[in-house]
């Protein structure tokens, strides 16, 4: 018999060094730090739109919010979309999300380093929860880059800072706690398109809008059904949220959370890495 | 205990089939040099060994255990085609990011030994996508002895070296099999190879063809009398009537490949009128051997 002794690495042995990699990526990637700064500018630029004149007719424009923290959440859950003021708040910052998640797994094809990774002890469901993790993290980052540039910006516009503490906090949570089921979504379709950096970055935005929660909200009305989708839970996630709220939030990003990883890895596995 | 034992392997990419029941034994230890053109199906094995790819069949063991066991992988260490490296990181960073992943304790004494070890030390804080061709293939063989490996799996790594980066990696090489690594290593550089391989594998078409050892390849079929003479054409044609295989190689010297002694072939040819002006035994090298091979000689 060989004299080598085997060592099995554990499951918290394997993740923390992935997580560990990627985090340092994450801090020394540029692109989160544009994202952080964007998703900081977002609320001022919504507010921006307030008092602003035509210079042709000379009307001045209806501002879409007076109160700071419909730049954050809605009052109530609106699924159906009727102007872009129902659209603009912190939700957007997932599709930045996506985006970070598409440039992390497309960098690892790209640089071969995925060759490095799944020639070691990595397994599969491994990679994958890395990548949402972090990708998650980024955008619960963003979501309190978007908290403090929507402060700065109300208090810059002067608009109203009325509001319920308690379900504001939740909304926030509750917000930042589906960016784990999101990062899950993008980390999937990023697995999908690894190889085609453009469409993963597409998929990842077409996905990331909710234009299907909200196509879907233009036949069910705002239905709370919904909620059983990220977006939905997204957009449950409002000024009038209770502790159901948070509760709703968390069960359904983690169940998607662990499907897109279980469907990712089953995908990661069937195909040869490179 | 064999380091590598793979039984059948079959790999079919969509209606190419690369690999048609290969078979490969490399030795715990050994530098196993694995030979073969392109296409052959070098590089499909070495990646279904590391479990970049899977295979269609067969079974591929390492220190007799299934390759994809968890553990098993811990023990190799792999450089397929380019380094997996960031480009926009120092080689340093690099290193570290690779052995964090490892979760390798004292990260940086392993690195710096890592990196003196293949001749790198001075050149840590350049960036990756700055280096030479041959500091990259180093840094790829640098990570891939982070932890050190049992196994070593080396797809070209000599590929558009210099000489001195050649001579480098050999040394590298010999260094790390000194630890009792074992080395799976292909390359189409076959003077090269025959400097530091044990082992040596012949694909071909998917196939093992052969597998020798480095003392059986010399002390086998590999011997020959070359002769020189003015009259070459005469000697080379009068030769190839008695003997079974005769050439005339690019110095212009007359080869006989047949178990003949030197001086047979003086009195056959001093019978013949022709005159010898040089003539002795000569080995013929590797690339000379494979290509026999493939040839089916």
């Amino acid at each position: 018999m060989s004299g080598i002794e085997f060592k099995k690495p554990t499951f918290p042995e394997r993740i923390r060094g992935m997580l560990g990699v990627d985090f340092y990526r994450l801090f020394h990637t540029p692109m989160f730090y544009i994202f952080l700064g964007i998703a900081a500018v977002i609320p001022a630029m919504i507010l921006g739109t307030m008092g602003m004149e035509n210079p042709q007719t000379g009307a001045v424009a209806e501002p879409l919010y007076t109160n700071t923290w419909n730049i954050v959440a809605a009052q109530s859950p609106l699924y159906v979309v009727n102007s872009i003021a129902d659209y603009a708040n912190m939700n957007m910052v997932f599709i930045f999300g996506g985006i970070m998640v598409s440039i992390f797994i497309g960098h690892d094809y790209k640089s071969g380093y995925v060759k490095q990774i799944f020639t070691t002890h990595a397994k599969k469901q491994d990679y994958m929860i890395s990548k949402a993790l972090v990708g998650a993290f980024s955008m619960a980052c963003m979501c309190i880059t978007y908290l403090l540039g929507a402060v700065g910006a109300g208090i810059f516009a002067g608009t109203s800072f009325k509001v319920n503490a308690g379900s504001l906090i939740i909304a926030i949570l509750s917000k930042m706690i589906m960016s784990l089921g999101w990062a899950g979504l993008y980390t999937f379709l990023n697995v999908i398109f690894r190889k085609y950096f453009g469409i993963s970055i597409a998929s990842c935005f077409f996905f990331g809008t909710g234009i299907l929660i909200i196509g879907a909200a233009a036949i069910l009305g705002n239905n709370s059904i919904l909620n059983i989708f990220l977006y939905g839970s997204s957009v449950f996630a409002c000024l009038s949220s209770s502790i159901i709220t948070l509760v709703v939030c968390l069960i359904c990003s983690l169940v998607w959370f662990l499907i897109y990883i279980t469907a990712g890895t089953k995908i990661l596995s069937k195909c040869d890495v490179y | 205990m064999n380091a590598v034992e793979i039984k059948g392997l079959t790999k079919n990419f969509k209606e190419k089939q690369a690999l048609c029941g290969l078979d490969m034994t490399v030795p715990e230890g050994a530098i196993y040099g694995f030979i073969g053109e392109n296409g052959s199906g070098k590089s499909t094995t070495e990646k279904i060994i590391c479990g970049l790819i899977h295979s269609s069949g067969g079974s591929v063991k390492i220190f007799g255990k299934p390759h994809t066991d968890i553990d098993v992988r811990s023990e190799m260490g792999v450089l397929i085609e380019a380094p997996g490296c960031y480009p926009n990181y120092s080689v340093w960073n690099n290193m570290m990011l690779q052995a964090t992943n490892l979760s390798i304790k004292k990260a940086e004494t392993e690195v710096v030994k890592m990196l003196k070890l293949v001749r790198m030390e001075g050149t840590a804080s350049n960036k990756y996508k700055n280096c030479s061709l041959g500091m990259k293939q180093r840094i790829g063989i640098a990570m891939a002895l982070l932890g050190n490996p049992k196994l070593l799996v080396l797809d070209e790594p000599i590929n558009g070296l210099d000489a001195d980066g050649m001579r480098i990696m050999r040394e590298v090489l010999v260094d790390i099999s000194k630890n009792g690594t074992t080395i799976i290593i292909s390359s189409h550089i076959l003077k090269e190879l025959e400097k530091i391989a044990t082992h040596y594998g012949i694909v071909k078409g998917g196939k093992m063809i052969k597998e020798m050892t480095a003392d059986e390849l010399e002390s086998g079929c590999r011997t020959y009398t070359a002769l020189k003479t003015k009259e070459t054409s005469r000697a080379k044609s009068l030769l190839g009537c008695k003997y079974s295989r005769v050439e005339e190689d690019e110095a212009g010297y007359v080869r006989v490949y047949d178990d003949v002694t030197a001086e047979e072939i003086v009195t056959y040819l001093y019978e013949n009128g022709i005159l010898i002006s040089e003539i002795g035994k000569d080995k013929i090298s590797l690339e000379e051997y494979y290509i026999d091979i493939m040839e089916g000689r």
